[in-house]
């Protein structure tokens, strides 16, 4: 391999997405699978788990807050973990 | 029109900022922005979340063996459409409540080329680790953390790895994708 | 898996000389990934999916772009002269030259320098000669080394 060729080599090396890259096909995908339903059937079930959160005693409503808040937790952790990563990955890099 | 999500997340129970470590001072940017992610768990949140944690999922039990010891996690991240939408003099503040005798910057990372500005500042009391915060900064986008209390860096880099897309090994003989 | 997204975002920021496009066009990549999990085989053929498809989006994406004003290369502020890690210079003149080329001959080119394929591989994944692949890399390496040779920026 002559020299052009060793520096297009380095020219064209991998480069990292933005660091919550990861995070975001994530919410896209949950986007995606969660997708509701149009029409009078979406309406219908929303109105029928409404019915059933408000008749559970608030056990229901408790266990809604959670998974909110678990969701909300995972979240903020992969993002700031993501970030931690591509700066290590950055630092390891420049050492190499 | 953008094809990415626009995510604002607030946290659910009081807006209590007792265990943020400084104040981030950048609600400016959220009009500019065309994605914000903003996030606000004091100590109340992360406990209660962590009953809801599936200690049998790999990142899940992560987490939940992180929060012990955590008082928040707090974080603004932006996404702009051009170059040129803030500046450094928006991160001035949050840096000048940095420079205090229980801060530390531990690592820098400074990327000319791509614009890039990378920092983690270390808090620490008596000797053990407080606080972390994570100023993350490119032309189009922005991100500051901060997560208060006795924070594991290890556990919490080795959890940014993880992406939910099933491991793939090397397939043997060639370079791996 | 941090390997994977940088070979996906790499070869559409190569192609496209664009971040933005290229993290859509990543972003599309792996929600396309997933919504064909069921047919990929082997970690192999999941590598060598992600990068016929990571192509094929490029190319549309590029064509799409054609289609709307562009900013001309010369016109592209030139990077600033103090630089914190090695000396970009060169490497930031060869991606833009590069991404002077033709739709074809850039992407056999970045499949060999980026991903290290060799002919053979690069004309499977395009669909496309050996020989075409060769004449390819011969006449874009000779153009950029003429282009580098009448900037002065000849073999060190």
């Amino acid at each position: 391999m002559d020299w052009l060729e060793q520096e297009l080599r380095e020219a064209l090396n991998r480069k990292d997405p933005a660091p919550d890259f990861a995070e975001r096909v994530r919410w896209n995908l949950r986007v995606q699978e969660h997708r509701p339903a149009h029409g009078l059937q979406f309406w219908l079930a929303t109105a029928a788990a409404f019915v059933i959160v408000a008749g559970a005693g608030g056990m229901g409503y408790r266990q809604h807050q959670g998974e909110v808040a678990r969701q909300q937790v995972m979240q903020a952790f992969r993002i700031a973990g993501s970030n931690l990563n591509h700066i290590q990955a950055q630092v390891r890099e420049v050492r190499r | 029109m953008t094809r990415l999500q626009r995510v604002l997340c607030i946290a659910p129970l009081a807006a209590l900022l007792y265990g943020q470590q400084f104040k981030f001072h950048l609600e400016g940017l959220a009009a500019k922005a065309s994605n914000a992610v903003d996030v606000s768990l004091g100590s109340g949140t992360l406990k209660f979340a962590a009953r809801f944690l599936d200690s049998s999922d790999p990142d899940e039990a992560a987490v939940k063996k992180m929060i012990n010891g955590l008082d928040g996690i707090y974080i603004k991240t932006f996404e702009f459409k051009r170059d040129g939408m803030w500046s450094e003099s928006d991160l001035e503040d949050i840096r000048a409540q940095l420079r205090t005798p229980e801060w530390e910057r531990i690592v820098g990372y400074k990327s000319t080329e791509e614009g890039e500005n990378d920092e983690i500042w270390m808090r620490t009391e008596n000797k053990k680790v407080s606080g972390v915060a994570i100023i993350c900064s490119a032309p189009k986008r922005l991100t500051v953390v901060n997560i208060a209390g006795a924070v594991d860096l290890d556990a919490l880099a080795e959890l940014g790895g993880h992406f939910g897309v099933p491991a793939l090994e090397k397939a043997p003989g060639k370079k791996a994708p | 898996m941090r390997a994977h997204q940088s070979m996906v975002f790499s070869l559409a920021y190569h192609f496209l000389h664009d971040r933005e496009s290229a993290e859509e066009v990543a972003q599309e990549v792996f929600l396309s990934l997933h919504r064909n999990l069921g047919a990929i085989q082997s970690p192999a053929h999941a590598g060598f999916w992600l990068r016929k498809v990571t192509v094929q989006r490029a190319f549309d994406e590029g064509r799409r772009r054609k289609r709307r004003p562009q900013v001309a290369l010369e016109d592209i502020v030139e990077p600033a002269a103090s630089v914190e890690r090695g000396d970009p210079l060169l490497g930031e003149t060869l991606r833009r030259l590069v991404a002077t080329l033709a739709d074809a001959p850039r992407m056999v080119m970045i499949l060999r320098y980026q991903e290290d394929l060799d002919p053979m591989e690069i004309a499977e994944l395009l669909d496309m000669p050996v020989a075409t692949v060769k004449s390819h890399l011969q006449r874009s390496l000779a153009l950029l080394r003429g282009k580098l040779e009448r900037r002065g920026l000849g073999e060190r």
